[in-house]
């Protein structure tokens, strides 16, 4: 589903990501761990078609089409969605607002018609229940005076509202007590399915104890410094990043 | 505009000796300050040349046009400043021309826009020459159980239609009052307007005005209110149209407990001119005043957002908030924020808050980043940024009445509307 090669990626000049690669396929969990600036969220960022990033090298294959060439609103209508690490505030739009006009947008994209207010919360109410929130969500301005938990379920309802093909999470723990990120998890397992592919980007394992990954990626250095499976995760927890580090400086030496 | 001109126009007005003897006085005194120029301060940002220049005259009687827009209410019309139907008065609005020797008009008709200090030159010439315009009066206890509809359109060309509204709320009445202007696309007139508006103890009038002037329309304005303990002003100001806007607004709070809501928003693309001025007089305890406004500019438009609130000195526990966001969408837009607090009483709560910015980059990517497309994200962050100012009409009919004409007016937005 999604291929990524040999991607190089700078901002400003400074390079961030030097020669990724991964291949993600239908139904399949991959966990991204790194330390704090290994690149974890501009892979992230990028992939959902954040400005200000330069490709410098590389491709991005998703679903056969040239994902880098794409506007972010045709990645999104294609399938791709990012859940934010800081959702953004936008006071004055209601949540009911954003979700029908992204819902439709997708929706005109893959030749269906477009919900009507009404049906649209019928289509809605489920996926609320799934995540623990009331109707009244809706109608507050988008994330505005949403606590950290709020808006991290507000990510999650956005992706079972648009049901992406491939469901990129940045660091959607950070920042959650434990019966957030429990219902958060919940809300992310219920959306499992063999035709989607979840990416999980975390720092901490945590997360991994209730999403469990098919398979874990270390990045570090701008690269993916090993790939394992879900008990990579573990040994990463009880060792911490240092031993896989040097390995990577290691490797980018000429 | 010369002073023959005035004179002319003058000499078509009508009314009582009394009337007249007023309208005389009030352009001498015109002709004495003349037309307010950059040089006041007040008047900084706005300059009336193209009015010094341009050669304006009284409306014809003009029958009432093909006017098709439906109102959810009563609606009284005027056509180039005159009721065009007489049958459309109700129980408490009248045209203010026929009933302008009655005892509610003699006794407070120009009586507080002559308290005002300075910038009342285009007042007096409206005191002069006016025609006709709204008499709203509501005895005690009356609440009025549906919004009022006042349409002053404009259809002849080079026309000065000076409209004069009264309203007067006795104690404990309650009223929402709609005005809406229009004109023919691509008209030249000149509307100036003074409406003064007199509330009793616990009276509440809820205002909203929505100017959708032609592309050409000089409209200058003056709302004077005057609150008695306990009263609520609540104003919403939704300004989209024109070439050339300046409106001032002034309230005195003069009882305790008065309590006054001034929002509004502008749209000033293409090249247009949107100056708005508020003054609040805090003149009594426990009074409380608030303005929350939001502004684009657009093209090579310009916005000016003024707002004084004077805390006088024994008015303890004045509560006051000023809001003013404002975005620029183009290089050549410009806004100028002014908002100023002169506090004089101690043991009061005060505060405000002016910004001019741009739309968030980070805002159109998340919208986009759910398959919005870039347009839809920017029409829909401008239509949020603007809602901030909506809060008067959360939960109010008059919300869906107002959306279409939002929709029609917000810069690259759909000029369709939303469903």
């Amino acid at each position: 589903m999604l291929h990524i090669e040999n991607l190089h990626v700078s901002i400003g000049g400074k390079p961030i990501l030097a020669g990724i690669n991964l291949d993600v396929k239908a139904g399949e969990v991959h966990a991204i761990m790194g330390p704090n600036g290994s690149g974890k969220s501009t892979l992230a960022q990028v992939m959902a078609g954040r400005e200000g990033y330069t490709i410098t090298a590389g491709s991005v294959r998703f679903l056969d089409q040239d994902l880098l060439a794409l506007e972010p609103e045709q990645r999104a209508r294609a399938g791709v969605f990012l859940a934010f690490q800081y959702p953004l505030e936008i006071p004055g739009v209601a949540n009911v607002q954003l979700l029908r006009t992204a819902l439709n947008s997708v929706r005109l994209q893959r030749g269906e018609h477009e919900l009507d207010a009404m049906d649209f919360l019928d289509s809605v109410k489920d996926k609320l229940a799934l995540l623990g929130m009331d109707e009244s969500f809706l109608y507050r301005a988008v994330n505005e005076g949403f606590s950290g938990g709020e808006k991290k379920r507000n990510e999650i309802l956005q992706m079972a509202v648009l049901e992406p093909r491939l469901a990129i999470l940045d660091e959607t723990d950070s920042g959650l007590d434990i019966d957030a990120l429990k219902t958060v998890a919940n809300g992310v397992n219920a959306l499992k399915s063999p035709e989607r592919a979840i990416i999980l980007v975390t720092h901490y394992q945590r997360l991994l104890n209730y999403i469990v990954p098919d398979q874990v990626h270390v990045l570090a250095g701008g690269r993916i410094v090993r790939s394992g499976d879900a008990s990579l995760a573990l040994e990463l927890e009880d060792r911490g990043y240092g031993w896989l580090i040097p390995e990577a400086q290691e490797e980018t030496r000429p | 505009m010369t002073p023959s001109l005035y004179r002319q126009a003058l000499a078509q007005t009508s009314g009582s000796p009394r009337l007249m003897t007023e309208r005389e006085a009030a352009l001498e005194r015109f002709f004495t300050l003349g037309l307010p120029t950059t040089r006041d301060e007040d008047w900084k940002y706005t300059a009336l040349d193209a009015l010094e220049r341009a050669e304006f005259h009284p409306p014809e009687y003009a029958a009432e046009e093909g006017v098709t827009e439906s109102y959810p209410g009563a609606v009284l019309k005027f056509n180039n400043g005159r009721l065009t139907d007489p049958y459309s008065q109700t129980l408490h609005a009248h045209s203010l021309a026929a009933r302008a020797e009655t005892a509610v008009v003699v006794q407070h008709l120009g009586q507080f826009v002559s308290t005002l200090s300075g910038g009342t030159a285009l007042a007096e010439i409206n005191r002069a020459l006016w025609l006709d315009g709204l008499l709203l009066h509501l005895p005690s206890g009356w609440k009025a159980s549906s919004p009022l509809f006042v349409l002053h359109r404009a259809s002849e060309a080079d026309a000065m239609l000076h409209v004069r509204n009264l309203i007067v709320l006795e104690a404990g009445a309650e009223a929402v009052l709609v005005e809406h202007f229009r004109g023919a696309p691509d008209l030249t007139y000149w509307h100036n307007g003074v409406t003064e508006i007199v509330l009793g103890e616990g009276a509440q009038l809820t205002h909203l005005k929505l100017a959708e002037d032609s592309a050409a329309a000089t409209h200058t304005g003056l709302t004077v209110v005057q609150q008695a303990r306990d009263s609520r002003y609540l104003a919403l100001s939704v300004n989209v149209g024109g070439r050339l806007t300046r409106h001032d607004t002034w309230v005195n709070l003069n009882q305790s407990g008065a309590e006054c809501q001034l929002d509004g928003l502008f749209i000033a693309d293409a090249r247009r001119h949107i100056d708005q001025h508020l003054h609040v007089e805090h003149a009594a305890p426990h009074s409380t005043s608030r303005q929350t406004w939001r502004g684009i500019a657009a093209g090579r438009g310009r916005g000016i957002f003024d707002a004084r609130v004077v805390v006088q000195p024994g008015a303890i526990k004045a509560d006051a908030l000023q809001s003013s966001r404002n975005l620029l969408l183009s290089p050549h837009a410009e806004i100028d924020v002014k908002p100023q607090l002169e506090i004089y009483a101690d043991d009061v709560k005060c505060a405000h808050g002016a910004t001019v910015g741009q739309l968030d980059v980070a805002q159109v990517f998340y919208l986009r980043s759910r398959g919005i497309a870039e347009d839809a994200a920017r029409a829909l962050l401008l239509r949020g940024f603007v809602g901030e100012a909506l809060g008067l009409l959360a939960n109010n009919e008059l919300a869906g009445w107002l959306e279409p004409h939002l929709a029609a007016a917000l810069p690259g937005a759909s000029r369709e509307p939303t469903t």
